[in-house]
C-alpha cells in the first residue's frame, strides 16, 4: 500500500513537471531582468530567481533531469555492480580476493575529492547537457564498489545451489547458468541496490551542485538551486525558495518507500 | 537494517539547516573590547613577513609606524615621526622623531630601533614583501645621526615613497616579538587558532586626544576568525560583533531592514570585475580560438553586448556602478574623465563581428573559417556574484550568436589553469586594488609581467599597443610630474578602453556595517575600512538590549 502511494506520488510528481515544461511558455534558460525574486503571479506562478527566471519552470526542470539522471546512473552502476559480484564469484578463490580487495580501494577513495576532481577535468567548453552526463556517470563510475561487495555475496552463496550444480550437470554453459538461473535469482539483491542507488545519487549530485561544480548552467539541478538556501537574505524575500528543498524531500521519501519494499522482498 | 537512504534525507535536510539557521557563538566579549571577524588565521604576526590580509590587518592595529596614510585625505601623516622632509631629488628622507617614545614593555623607542625594523625588512633574507616597492631594496642605506634622526638614502627617486613607511612595524632592536611588544595601539595577547585573535591596549601607545586622555579608548580588540557571512551577519544583528568591513551586497537589505543607520554603502570601491580573453601563444587552444581573441573587433563587439547596468541591479542588488576602465571613479585623482568607451549597443556589435568577417546562420555566430563561435567562462566556484554575472553574460552573448559555456572551478583548479596551463578561454575574475596610486598596479600592466593576465610574461610586447603601455605605465612611475603622470595614466586608460584586453564589469561598491554603540568611526573606502582610525574608536558602555539594532 505504501509503496503505491509512493508510485503515485512519484508519478504525479513526474506529470506535473513534464506539463509545466510542456505549457510555460518560457525557457528554463530565459532571464526576465525586469521581474528578479518576483513573487508568484499568473505568468510565474511560483515567483522568479534571482535572474529572474521561471521557478517552477526550472524546478521541473531540475525534477525530471535528477530523476533522469540519477536512476540511468544507478542502472550503470548496479549493472557494473553486478558484473563484477559475479565474475567475483565465479573466479577461482585467489582472483575472487583481488577483485573484492580492489573493490574495497575504490571504497576507501576520497569520493567527493574525486568527484571534484573528475569533474575539473572536464572539457571547458562542454555544455551543459554534457556536464549533467558526465556528473551522472561519474557517479555511477565511483558508486558500484559498496554494491558490488553485495552481490559477490549473493553470487557466491547461488554458485553451490543444488540447482546451480544440476544445471551445470545438464551441460548448461556458464552464460546460459547466468542468464537462466543466476539473474532471475539474483534480482531480488540487484533490484534494492539500484532502488538504494536512485536518490543516494540524487543527494550526490545536489551536493557537487552545492558546491558549484556540479550541473553547468543555465541548465537547473537541485544541488544548483539549493544554493539559494546558503543565503538568509534570499529566504526572507520569497518563501518559494524552499520549494526545491521541499520536493527533493518529497521525492527522496517516496524513493525510500520504493527501496524499503525492496529490502523486505530480498 | 539501518536504511542509507534516511541518511541521505537527513543529509539534505542538514544542509538545509546548516544553511538556514547559522548562528554560532561569538567568543566572550571583554569589557570595552571591541570585536568583528576576518575570515582565516594570520598566517604571521611578524610585522616584516606580512604577506596576507588577516596579518596585515593585525600589523596594522599592533604596529607603530613612522608615517601613516590617513584613509580620508589620502595624504601621509606623522605617526612615530614627528616630522619628515624628502629631499628635492627625491633620494634623502629624513624622519625626526617624537620624544620621550616607548614601546608597549615600557623600553625607549630611538632611531636604533627604527633603522633595526627597517634593514630587517631590507633584508633579502627577511622575505619582506613590502621591501619590493624600494626597487632596489639592497641599495637603499639608513644612518642614525642621533637618537632622535633616522636618515633613508635611496638609489633613485621612488613616487609615493612616504606610503611605504605606512607598512613597516617599527619593532625593539634585536628583539622581534611577533606583536607581543609593539610601538602600536595594541599588541597581540591571546590567538587561537581557527578561533580568535586577542589584542590588548598598549599602555605606553604615544597618541592622546584632543582633551590629553592617551589613545587608544577601547581596552582590546578581538578578531574573531569565522569564515561564515551568514554567521557573521548574524552575530553582528545580535550585537555580538561591532564592524563588517566588507558586508556582501546581497546581505546588505537585510541588515539595513534591521538597522539602517548601521549600514553604508560608501559607493564605488577602487576594485575592479573584469573578464579577459586568453591571448596567450602558449595556451592549448586551437589557432582559429587564439585568432578571435586576439581580434580587437571581437573583444570590443563582446564588451557592446554587455548590459553593465544589469549586472550592477541584479548581481550586486544595485550596490555596484558600471565599469569601463581600470580606475574607478572613487580613485578621483587618477580616474580619466573623458575616457571615450564602445557604446553599449547589439547593432554595433554586430556591425563590428561583420566587419571582421563573422557572420550569422540563425541564433548562430560563426568566424570567416566556418568555425561556430563557443567558449566557455571560467569563474571561481562559491561566489555567487560572479557566477551570477557570468548567466548574464551568457545570455548577453547569445544575442550576438556566441555560445558561452560557463565554468565555476574551486580555487586551487583554477589558479592551476589560469597561471600554470593557461587553459582557459576566457576567466571571469576581480582584482582589489588596495592602494589608489597607478604604481602599485605595474605587475599588471607591464607586458614582462607574470600577473599580466591575457598574455603573461612576454619577452617583448607582443602588439604596439602593449608597448605602448608599456612606456606609458614606466613613464608615469618615474616621473617627478604630476601632470606628466596624470598624462600617462589617462593615455593606459584609452588605450584599454579602445583594445578591451581586460572587458571591465562593473566596481562592487564599498559596503560597510558598523554598530551604532560605536564612536568616531570615519568610513573610508581603502583598507582597513572603518577600524583604519582604531585608536580614536570607543564602544559605548551600555549595551544593546537584544535585538534592538
Amino acid at each position: 500500500m505504501k509503496r503505491r502511494i509512493a508510485l503515485v506520488a512519484l508519478l504525479l510528481l513526474i506529470a506535473g513537471a513534464a506539463l509545466a515544461l510542456r505549457w510555460s511558455p518560457v525557457d528554463y534558460a530565459a532571464q526576465d531582468r525586469d521581474a528578479t525574486m518576483a513573487p508568484s503571479s499568473a505568468q510565474h506562478w511560483t515567483g522568479t530567481d534571482e535572474l529572474g527566471r521561471d521557478r517552477t519552470v526550472r524546478v521541473a526542470a531540475a525534477l525530471l533531469i535528477g530523476l533522469a539522471g540519477a536512476t540511468a546512473a544507478a542502472a550503470l552502476t548496479t549493472a557494473i555492480a553486478g558484473c563484477f559480484g559475479v565474475a567475483a564469484a565465479f573466479s577461482p578463490a585467489w582472483a575472487a580476493a583481488v577483485l573484492m580487495f580492489l573493490s574495497d580501494v575504490f571504497l576507501s577513495l576520497p569520493w567527493l575529492f574525486l568527484l571534484m576532481m573528475a569533474r575539473s577535468l572536464l572539457p571547458l567548453t562542454a555544455s551543459p547537457l554534457e556536464t549533467a552526463v558526465a556528473t551522472f556517470v561519474v557517479l555511477a563510475a565511483l558508486g558500484w564498489p559498496a554494491c558490488a561487495r553485495v552481490l559477490y555475496r549473493g553470487a557466491l552463496s547461488l554458485r553451490t545451489a543444488e540447482w546451480m550444480i544440476q544445471g551445470h550437470a545438464c551441460g548448461l554453459r556458464t552464460r546460459q547458468l547466468v542468464r537462466m538461473h543466476l539473474l532471475p535469482h539474483l534480482r531480488s539483491l540487484l533490484l534494492p541496490q539500484f532502488l538504494v542507488c536512485v536518490p543516494a545519487f540524487i543527494v550526490a549530485e545536489a551536493n557537487l551542485g552545492a558546491l558549484g561544480l556540479g550541473v553547468g548552467e543555465p541548465l537547473p539541478s537541485w544541488g544548483s538551486m539549493l544554493l539559494e538556501l546558503d543565503n538568509s537574505a534570499l529566504l526572507a524575500r520569497s518563501h518559494w525558495v524552499y520549494l526545491p528543498i521541499a520536493l527533493l524531500v518529497i521525492v527522496l521519501l517516496t524513493l525510500e518507500s520504493f527501496s524499503a519494499e525492496g529490502e523486505t522482498h530480498a | 537494517m539501518h536504511s542509507p537512504l534516511r541518511s541521505s534525507i537527513l543529509c539534505a535536510v542538514l544542509i538545509v539547516l546548516s544553511c538556514s539557521f547559522a548562528a554560532g557563538q561569538a567568543a566572550p566579549r571583554q569589557p570595552g573590547e571591541i570585536a568583528w571577524a576576518i575570515h582565516y588565521d594570520p598566517k604571521t604576526f611578524d610585522p616584516a613577513k606580512v604577506d596576507e590580509q588577516a596579518s596585515e590587518l593585525v600589523r596594522y592595529l599592533t604596529g607603530g609606524v613612522l608615517l601613516r596614510l590617513n584613509r580620508q585625505t589620502q595624504q601621509p601623516e606623522p605617526q612615530l615621526a614627528q616630522s619628515f622632509r624628502i629631499s628635492p631629488e627625491g633620494t634623502l628622507i629624513v624622519f625626526k622623531l617624537r620624544a620621550g617614545l616607548r614601546f608597549s614593555d615600557g623600553a625607549a623607542l630611538t632611531s636604533a630601533d627604527v633603522a633595526w625594523s627597517l634593514r630587517r625588512v631590507l633584508d633579502p633574507a627577511t622575505h619582506a614583501v613590502v621591501a619590493e616597492e624600494f626597487l632596489s631594496p639592497a641599495a637603499v642605506a639608513i644612518e642614525t645621526p642621533d637618537a632622535l634622526t633616522v636618515r633613508v638614502h635611496l638609489p633613485t627617486r621612488i613616487i609615493g615613497v612616504e606610503k611605504i613607511f605606512d607598512e613597516i612595524a617599527i619593532e625593539p632592536a634585536n628583539r622581534p616579538s611577533e606583536g607581543r611588544v609593539t610601538s602600536g595601539p595594541f599588541t597581540v595577547a591571546d590567538y587561537k587558532r581557527g578561533q580568535y585573535v586577542r589584542l590588548s591596549r598598549n599602555r605606553n601607545y604615544w597618541r592622546h586626544d584632543a582633551a590629553g586622555v592617551q589613545l587608544p579608548y577601547a581596552t582590546g580588540v578581538r578578531l574573531d576568525i569565522l569564515n561564515n557571512r551568514e554567521q557573521e551577519i548574524s552575530l553582528f544583528l545580535r550585537g555580538e560583533y561591532d564592524l563588517i568591513d566588507t558586508l556582501p551586497a546581497e546581505y546588505f537589505g537585510i541588515v539595513a531592514q534591521k538597522s539602517s543607520s548601521a549600514v553604508h554603502d560608501l559607493g564605488a570601491s577602487l576594485n575592479t570585475e573584469q573578464m579577459w580573453f586568453n591571448q596567450s601563444p602558449a595556451a592549448p587552444l586551437p589557432e582559429f580560438e587564439k585568432a578571435w581573441f586576439r581580434n580587437r573587433s571581437f573583444r570590443v563587439a563582446v564588451s557592446e553586448a554587455i548590459h553593465r547596468a544589469d549586472l550592477a541591479r541584479i548581481a550586486y542588488n544595485g550596490h555596484a556602478t558600471p565599469a569601463f576602465g581600470f580606475i574607478s571613479p572613487a580613485n578621483a585623482q587618477w580616474h580619466s574623465s573623458s575616457l571615450k568607451i564602445p557604446p553599449e549597443s547589439i547593432a554595433d556589435a554586430n556591425r563590428m563581428l561583420t566587419a571582421a568577417g563573422f557572420h550569422r546562420s540563425g541564433n548562430q555566430l560563426y568566424d570567416a573559417t566556418g568555425h561556430a563561435v563557443k567558449f566557455s567562462i571560467l569563474t571561481n566556484a562559491g561566489n555567487p556574484a560572479r557566477q551570477k554575472m557570468a548567466a548574464m553574460i551568457q545570455q548577453d552573448l547569445a544575442q550576438i550568436g556566441m555560445q558561452v559555456t560557463i565554468v565555476a572551478l574551486d580555487f586551487p583548479a583554477l589558479i592551476e589553469r589560469l597561471m600554470h596551463k593557461q587553459d582557459y578561454d576566457v576567466c571571469l575574475l576581480g582584482v582589489s586594488n588596495a592602494e589608489p596610486d597607478p604604481s602599485s598596479m605595474m605587475n599588471m600592466w607591464l607586458s614582462s609581467s607574470p600577473n599580466h593576465q591575457w598574455n603573461p610574461s612576454q619577452k617583448t610586447p607582443a602588439t604596439e599597443w602593449e608597448a605602448e603601455i608599456d612606456r606609458q605605465m614606466q613613464l608615469q612611475a618615474s616621473s617627478a610630474t604630476q601632470r606628466i603622470r596624470k598624462q600617462a595614466v589617462n593615455r593606459v586608460q584609452q588605450i584599454v578602453a579602445d583594445q578591451q584586453p581586460f572587458v571591465y564589469l562593473v566596481y562592487p561598491n564599498v559596503l560597510q556595517a558598523v554598530s551604532p554603540q560605536l564612536r568616531g568611526v570615519q568610513s573610508s573606502i581603502l583598507s582597513p575600512g572603518p577600524a583604519w582610525n582604531i585608536d580614536s574608536i570607543r564602544r559605548e558602555q551600555d549595551r544593546p538590549r537584544r535585538g534592538a539594532l
